[in-house]
């Protein structure tokens, strides 16, 4: 199995580099991992998501995307990083202003995949989602856990090799979340797609093979 | 509503600069006859022991754009009269060169002080005198009123500026978090911040359109109909077709490089 993140004694720090929300940690994920990580409110576990896609560097240690050092990357190689990166987050982030459809290729958009390219995956992503008929709406004419299931379209609009996913049920009723972790697991099941979740709590109805990762004390700790 | 306030709140700013640069063009052009009428209205007058040709002016100020030699004969000829042929002869030999010189630009008082020392300084000239009555108050005024109109041009260009910046941050905020995702995608910034660009572009255009509306009925019908003198002889100066090039570039640089100022800013907050 190919390794698509890994920490070697990373610490995340506040930008004035004084207070360590996560201390020393040391983590391999493997391409094709369902990865939960869980831990307490305000434990660092969004904060470790965002260094994932760059928005926060490690103050020390070093952590590797795709291959790609993120302590000492440059701002041009991150960008397109961030292109083969899903990312999913518990307010969906849409663009108010975009139909659903443009909004579920956006990933297409800046790859810069021609018009008619977009327009069909748009129609196979939503499909894939079953939200068919909802490409013409706003996403403010939406329900949450359909926004969100717009969001996973999204994410996945170009094949990414990691989905990294903030909270992505937070905001959803019982029913909204299992079509959420649904979408998640035939992701990682059928496409191959590496996907790291951060989540207050683990799905009690989960088929797929899992990792688990707990932050605590500043500190991650794989549970078996 | 808000959105076409937004835009306006734009467009209004960038027209006050448009403005001020059409009102310096057209006055620019009303004012050049006047001035070259100054400039003519003055003449230097060159008393020299020995010839000076053009390029030896030229070389003592480059402001010296043309020299004419008063015929030394025909002064020969008005104060000879009644003299021996040999005296005449003698006369004439003692006799300098004279010279009248026109400058190639309308100066002030004191390049002209300077013209005049330049040319003193040179051994083949004996004496320089100018003549211009009027040169000094005339061109005291009109240096007054074009300082004016460009200092309240500066002034109001300014403070549009300042507004169309203000403007532009408030876009920034609206659009912040679209570019903040796009951003988060991997988006060059080039796409992230299209959107500021795309709406600055066409505020300008609608701008500059309406700033040569405006002229063009200015110039055609009102100037022409005015009863004004001075306006109805000028009336061809109020618009030239180029202005809509000299317009549009200025608009654009001015939108342009506010949308940089706001985009840096965002991301120079957000590090």
């Amino acid at each position: 199995m190919s390794t698509i993140i890994e920490a070697i004694g990373m610490t995340l720090s506040y930008s004035n580099g004084q207070n360590d929300i996560i201390q020393n940690v040391n983590f391999k994920i493997n391409k094709g991992d369902f990865v939960f990580i869980t831990g307490p409110s305000g434990s660092g576990k969004s904060t470790l998501l965002k260094s994932l896609y760059g928005q926060i560097k490690p103050s020390s240690g070093s952590l590797s995307v795709g291959g790609i050092e993120m302590s000492s990357v440059k701002k041009s190689k991150l960008q397109e990083l961030r292109t083969h990166l899903g990312i999913v987050f518990q307010d969906y982030k849409l663009i108010s202003e975009w139909t659903v459809s443009k909004n579920v290729v956006l990933p297409l958009v800046i790859a810069g995949y021609a018009i008619d390219v977009q327009k069909s995956q748009a129609q196979r992503l939503l499909g894939h989602v079953k939200l068919s008929d909802y490409g013409d709406r706003y996403p403010l004419e939406l329900s949450g856990g359909e926004q969100q299931r717009v969001g996973i379209a999204r994410a996945l609009a170009r094949n990414p090799l990691v989905v990294l996913a903030d909270e992505p049920t937070g905001n959803l009723d019982e029913y909204s979340s299992n079509v959420i972790w649904d979408l998640m697991e035939n992701a990682c099941e059928q496409l191959g797609t590496t996907v790291l979740v951060v989540t207050h709590k683990i799905p009690t109805i989960f088929s797929l093979r899992y990792r688990h990762f707990i932050i605590e004390n500043k500190g991650l700790y794989e549970v078996n | 509503m808000k959105s076409i306030k937004n835009h306006l709140m734009f467009i209004l700013p960038l027209m006050t600069i448009l403005l001020g640069i059409q009102f310096y063009l057209v006055f620019d052009r009303m004012t050049s006859g006047y001035e070259e009428r100054l400039r003519d209205g003055y003449s230097i007058l060159v008393v020299a022991n020995k010839p000076v040709g053009i390029n030896e002016f030229k070389a003592l100020n480059a402001k010296i754009s043309q020299s004419s030699k008063i015929e030394r004969n025909e002064i020969l000829q008005e104060i000879s009269i009644g003299q021996d042929p040999a005296d005449t002869k003698a006369i004439l030999d003692a006799l300098p060169n004279f010279y009248t010189l026109k400058l190639a630009s309308y100066l002030d008082t004191s390049s002209l002080e300077k013209v005049k020392k330049d040319l003193e300084k040179s051994a083949k000239i004996k004496r320089v005198e100018t003549f211009g009555s009027d040169y000094s108050s005339n061109y005291k005024l009109f240096s007054f009123i074009k300082f004016t109109l460009k200092a309240f041009i500066f002034f109001m260009a300014t403070v549009s500026l300042f507004l169309i910046i203000k403007q532009m941050e408030v876009w920034g905020y609206i659009h912040k978090e679209r570019m903040q995702v796009m951003e988060i995608f991997g988006a060059p910034m080039i796409l992230k911040t299209g959107i500021l660009f795309r709406v600055a572009i066409v505020d300008a255009l609608i701008a500059t359109l309406l700033i040569v509306i405006f002229f063009v009925i200015l110039g055609s019908v009102w100037a022409q109909n005015s009863g004004v003198e001075v306006v109805v002889q000028n009336h061809m100066n109020i618009f030239h077709n180029n202005d809509i090039l000299i317009l549009l570039f200025s608009a654009l640089i001015i939108v342009v490089t506010s949308v940089l100022i706001v985009v840096f800013g965002l991301n120079g907050g957000e590090e």
